[in-house]
């Protein structure tokens, strides 16, 4: 494949990085193998004792690992939408990005699920879905969502790779069997016309397909609750609320993920402030609609006053159960990234990242906040003398599953790194000519600008 | 639940107030109730329960109880039996020709368990004549009524209207017999009763009624059915639906599914065929 | 007095037939014997049936139903039961009753006696739960493998061979009738293969509920809670035969649940429970507080 002079020197500097590792890189990735291996062992003693082990009992039957199932979910709209809906709109900025959105897609969407199974009592029962699944169960269609999801998002990552899949196999790598793989997966693919259209084709069609897939795939997670009789949860709107959060909490890892693979990568030249900026801004626009979400869910069911809902009202607003889990999850995750991002002078790279750490953050409590409390208040009077089963409270089995759930996620995440470049080297240099091209413009536009001021000064001058 | 067993349970209380203390050898102290039952099939029997303290009163399974038929001069053992785990044992009666009847036709019996090493003996006699009840059906106009005649049998099958005998009513339901009655028998044996309106039958209305006399002091407790097809018709709903609930979804869901499934896997097949003319396009 | 006493031996009947089978063998050597000798499976038992008939049953033929069969209900039957909140005064011998039966340990019960207060206004009560079965279950309705489901006689059970354990029939329940088996269960007794009209042996990862004892049913016998209660406060009985009974006492359903102003619990959510609640008006008993340490 003929690469130009541009694209050739993206390509060495990505090889030159996937076939090496620092030291740096060696101890992270021994961090994240430590976690993993501990969510291993607490999965060994959840199968032999059984759930037994975990905070859930009789009233919560469900505990984070449905709050950590949402919020996996919930960040595969990085690439979903973003990437679907900046690729649809030809957005030219978008090229640095969306390989790392594509690749969140993936890895959470084959890390979600994967806590459902941890929270099913019997795993070894997996194949009754298929047995005796039933269409009526919002579980059956989640199963059928996701599975179909996660297919879309794999073949519409591996479109976007064909072009640098062909560049690898061309590249001469050291280890020959990186080229056999790269060979394997490129297709033939040599850049000519036919294969451009095709490509592009493909490329379009999934892109459209992804985006109405990703939004039904949220509103069935929502179904889940919504379709039951349980306060908090039998709302008509928390389909669009899951779907408006899930972006939101997608948007914020993506920019998680360019702030780490820009800082340990050096990837400054390709992931510049205006990616941040763009980001930032589709952060607050929906931090903006999330918020108008959670606000008119909670003014309806506290005005409406129904018994249940106000049990379940309350306790999200005593400060000696859920209040301040509640204000940091509704108020601060929201209302600080919306500030940050809207007044300019605190618009800088690290603090539109530090904003989306805190919006993530309060994302996954809040994923929590809608499951737990719930869950706290049957409708028939709650006379239990087991602490256990009136409050829940996750045990450290459940904590280490979790966390190396997120070990897990970054551990794929670097490994697919070390695999893909994880910016389209063909169409990478693209986006930085963008961006020095508006560079440029803006500087002319200044220019301009500041000639025609001085010209006004002058003729006022003269006028006087 | 059985009446009959209720019944059984009065006799218990009866035994509880009877029977005197614990024995001085530290035996356990047992009681036996007897009871005479002529069923609707015209079978008589006669159904003994063992009960023994232990810490409460329970059954006593596996225990040998014998019958004996008696008068004033003889007695014949009539069988010996071994109770169930209910601690029941029932002994069919019927043209058994050791029994004895005294001139007025009563026949008398003595139960008896033996005891054992950790169990005290006991003993019942039971006296009872024999009667009949039959149950007839009448319709005038729109009202409805059910009839019973009780008569006894005298020596040589002599039959003769009872008075002024208790004859309770029952329809027969699931688990018990409901109570819709209960009537004295005139001078010629005679006791009738209205039907209850508004009463559901089974599928074609039948109801089973079932009149009773229940514990007499001279003929026990006797049993007599009829079936008569005045209930109300009960609709059987045959589910086949398809429902949120049911085996099979509804259909609209079905097709939805269908749909929404197969447009995204046909654009998936189709990006696959691209993928492949990639292939081929080299 | 006199009548607690007749309750209390009839309970036992019930409760305790095994413990009494094993005494007889201790107390009468001889005859228990000779019983031992015959082969197990060809071992006759004589009962004397609802008919009034004597019947010879062989021991070992006595089985539930199996999966298949217990998916479809006893025909013509529609089971209901009514509770009576003015004769319950938290007695708690139904609970013992059906943990015995099913072999329950006390940290999952099926039923339930919760201490209700309508309104501050009114005296509180207590309120004896168990399944609803309701005609409109959301149990049912969201089970993704169909290992709860609904017959044909109002029943909802549980196949618990099937259970997948994701335990969204417990987060759909509005009544909160079902437990889960967190650990590993008390090893259970049964001489017969699992069905899910017994619910025995439970097995680890797997929801539970009061299932309305259909091994009972199919005898036609009543619940084991129904003739537990001293007070004859539960009924049960089949809808379409019009006719319920707890134990002692038979009513026509329509006429209770008419004359008493029965009532369904949570009637507006629209699952149509098969339980009716009569109202705690005209008590049998003065409400008593539960003692300490006594959980629901």
């Amino acid at each position: 494949m003929e690469l130009d002079q541009k694209a050739t020197r993206t390509l060495n500097f990505f090889t030159a990085q996937m076939v090496t590792i620092s030291r740096y890189g060696i101890i992270r990735l021994a961090v994240l193998l430590i976690f993993v291996l501990g969510g291993l062992y607490a999965l060994i003693v959840q199968i032999v004792k059984g759930h037994i082990v975990t905070g859930m009992r009789d009233n919560v039957v469900w505990g984070i690992y449905i709050a950590n199932f949402i919020f996996f979910i919930g960040i595969s709209y990085a690439g979903a939408l973003i990437s679907g809906i900046l690729h649809l709109l030809r957005v030219k900025w978008r090229t640095p990005i969306i390989r790392i959105a594509e690749i969140i897609t993936i890895v959470s969407t084959l890390i979600g699920p994967a806590y459902i199974l941890l929270c099913m009592g019997r795993l070894d029962r997996l194949h009754h879905l298929a047995l005796y699944g039933r269409i009526q169960s919002p579980i059956i269609w989640d199963v059928l969502a996701i599975s179909t999801y996660l297919i879309g998002s794999i073949i519409f990552l591996y479109l976007a790779c064909i072009r640098d899949l062909a560049a690898l196999r061309d590249y001469p790598f050291k280890n020959k069997w990186r080229n056999k793989i790269y060979r394997f997966l490129a297709v033939d693919f040599n850049d000519n016309t036919k294969q451009n259209r095709y490509l592009n084709r493909a490329l379009d069609i999934m892109s459209a397909i992804i985006i109405p897939l990703a939004v039904l795939v949220h509103s069935v997670l929502a179904w889940i609750f919504g379709m039951t009789l349980r306060p908090g949860w039998h709302s008509t709107i928390f389909a669009p609320y899951f779907v408006v959060a899930a972006v939101f909490s997608g948007t914020g890892v993506l920019i998680i993920a360019m702030w780490v693979f820009r800082r340990y990568y050096k990837l400054e030249s390709y992931i510049t402030k205006i990616h941040f900026n763009y980001l930032g801004i589709m952060l607050m626009i929906l931090g903006a609609l999330y918020a108008y979400f959670t606000f008119s869910e909670y003014l309806t069911s506290w005005y409406g006053s129904e018994t249940w809902d106000m049990e379940v009202l309350y306790k999200l607003f005593d400060p000696e159960e859920y209040w301040w889990w509640f204000f940091f999850a509704a108020i601060i995750g929201v209302v600080l990234p919306i500030i940050v991002i809207l007044i300019p002078k605190f618009r800088t790279i690290n603090s539109i990242t530090a904003v989306s750490v805190i919006a993530v953050l309060a994302l996954w409590v809040k994923r929590y906040l809608i499951i737990i409390p719930t869950l706290e208040t049957p409708l028939l009077p709650l006379q239990d003398l087991r602490p256990e089963y009136i409050h829940y409270q996750p045990t450290m089995i459940e904590w280490l599953l979790t966390f190396s759930g997120v070990a897990l996620f970054c551990l794929i995440f670097f490994l697919f790194s070390k695999f893909i470049p994880i910016i389209p080297i063909i169409k990478a240099e693209e986006g930085k000519n963008y961006a020095q091209l508006r560079k440029t413009v803006m500087e002319r536009i200044i220019k301009r600008k500041l000639k025609e001021t001085k010209m006004k000064e002058s003729q006022k001058i003269e006028h006087l | 639940m059985n009446n009959l067993f209720k019944y059984i349970l009065f006799g218990f209380m009866a035994l509880i107030f009877a029977t005197g203390d614990i024995s001085a050898q530290g035996k356990k102290t047992t009681r036996l109730q007897v009871e005479y039952y002529k069923n609707h099939d015209k079978m008589e029997m006669l159904i003994a329960t063992l009960i023994a303290k232990e810490r409460r009163y329970v059954p006593l399974a596996g225990a040998m109880i014998r019958f004996y038929s008696v008068n004033d001069t003889s007695k014949a053992l009539l069988e010996e039996l071994v109770t169930n785990d209910e601690g029941k044992v029932v002994l069919k009666i019927n043209d058994n020709s050791k029994i004895f009847y005294d001139p007025s036709g009563i026949m008398t019996f003595e139960v008896e368990y033996g005891g054992n090493s950790s169990y005290k003996s006991v003993q019942r006699q039971i006296s009872v004549k024999r009667a009949n009840l039959d149950v007839f059906f009448f319709q005038k106009d729109s009202i409805k009524s059910i009839e019973v005649n009780a008569s006894e049998i005298g020596p040589d099958n002599l039959i003769t209207p009872i008075q002024g005998l208790h004859v309770r009513f029952y329809i027969k339901g699931t688990f018990s017999l409901l109570d819709i009655g209960k009537e004295k028998t005139d001078q010629y044996g005679n006791a009738r009763i209205d039907f209850p309106v508004y009463m559901p039958g089974d599928t074609a209305g039948v109801i089973k009624i079932v009149v009773k006399i229940e514990d007499d002091d001279d003929y026990g407790t006797i049993e007599s059915r009829g079936e008569i097809n005045w209930g109300i018709p009960v609709k059987v709903i045959k589910k086949e639906r398809r429902g949120l609930g049911d085996t099979d979804a509804p259909l609209w869901m079905v097709y939805t599914l269908i749909i929404l499934l197969s447009a995204v896997w046909f654009h998936y097949l189709y990006v696959i065929y691209m993928i492949i003319k990639i292939k081929l396009a080299r | 007095m006199k009548k607690r006493k007749i309750k209390q031996s009839r309970r036992k009947f019930f409760a305790k037939t095994i413990t009494a089978a094993a005494g007889a063998i201790g107390g009468i050597g001889l005859t228990a014997h000779s019983c031992k000798s015959k082969s197990e499976e060809h071992e006759k038992v004589t009962l004397l049936s609802q008919d009034g008939k004597l019947v010879q049953v062989d021991k070992a033929a006595i089985t539930p139903a199996s999966p298949a069969e217990a998916r479809k209900g006893i025909p013509g039957k529609h089971f209901v039961m009514v509770v009576d909140l003015s004769r319950c005064r938290n007695a708690r011998k139904c609970i013992k009753a059906c943990d015995h039966h099913h072999q329950l340990t006390p940290d999952r019960p099926y039923i339930k006696v919760l201490r209700m207060q309508d309104n501050p206004a009114s005296s509180p009560y207590w309120m004896p739960k168990k399944c609803f079965h309701c005609d409109n279950p959301p149990c049912v309705k969201v089970c993704p493998v169909g290992a709860t489901f609904k017959r044909t006689d109002g029943l909802v059970l549980i196949d618990n061979h099937r259970c997948i354990g994701c335990r969204f029939c417990m987060a759909a329940c509005p009544y909160s009738a079902r437990v889960f088996n967190w650990g590993k269960p008390k090893p259970q007794k049964t001489n017969h293969p699992y069905s899910p009209e017994t619910s025995i042996p439970s097995q680890i990862g797997t929801v539970e509920k009061c299932d309305f004892c259909p091994d009972m049913l199919r005898q036609n016998k009543v619940p084991h809670c129904i003739s537990a209660c001293p007070n004859g406060a539960l009924y049960f009985g089949d809808q379409n035969s019009d006719s319920v009974t707890n134990g002692s006492e038979t009513v026509r359903l329509s006429t209770l649940l008419r004359d008493k102003a029965g009532y369904r619990y949570l009637e507006e959510l629209g699952t149509q429970p098969n339980v009716y609640y009569l109202p705690p008006a005209n008590r049998l008993f003065p409400f008593k507080d539960a003692p300490e340490g006594q959980s629901s």
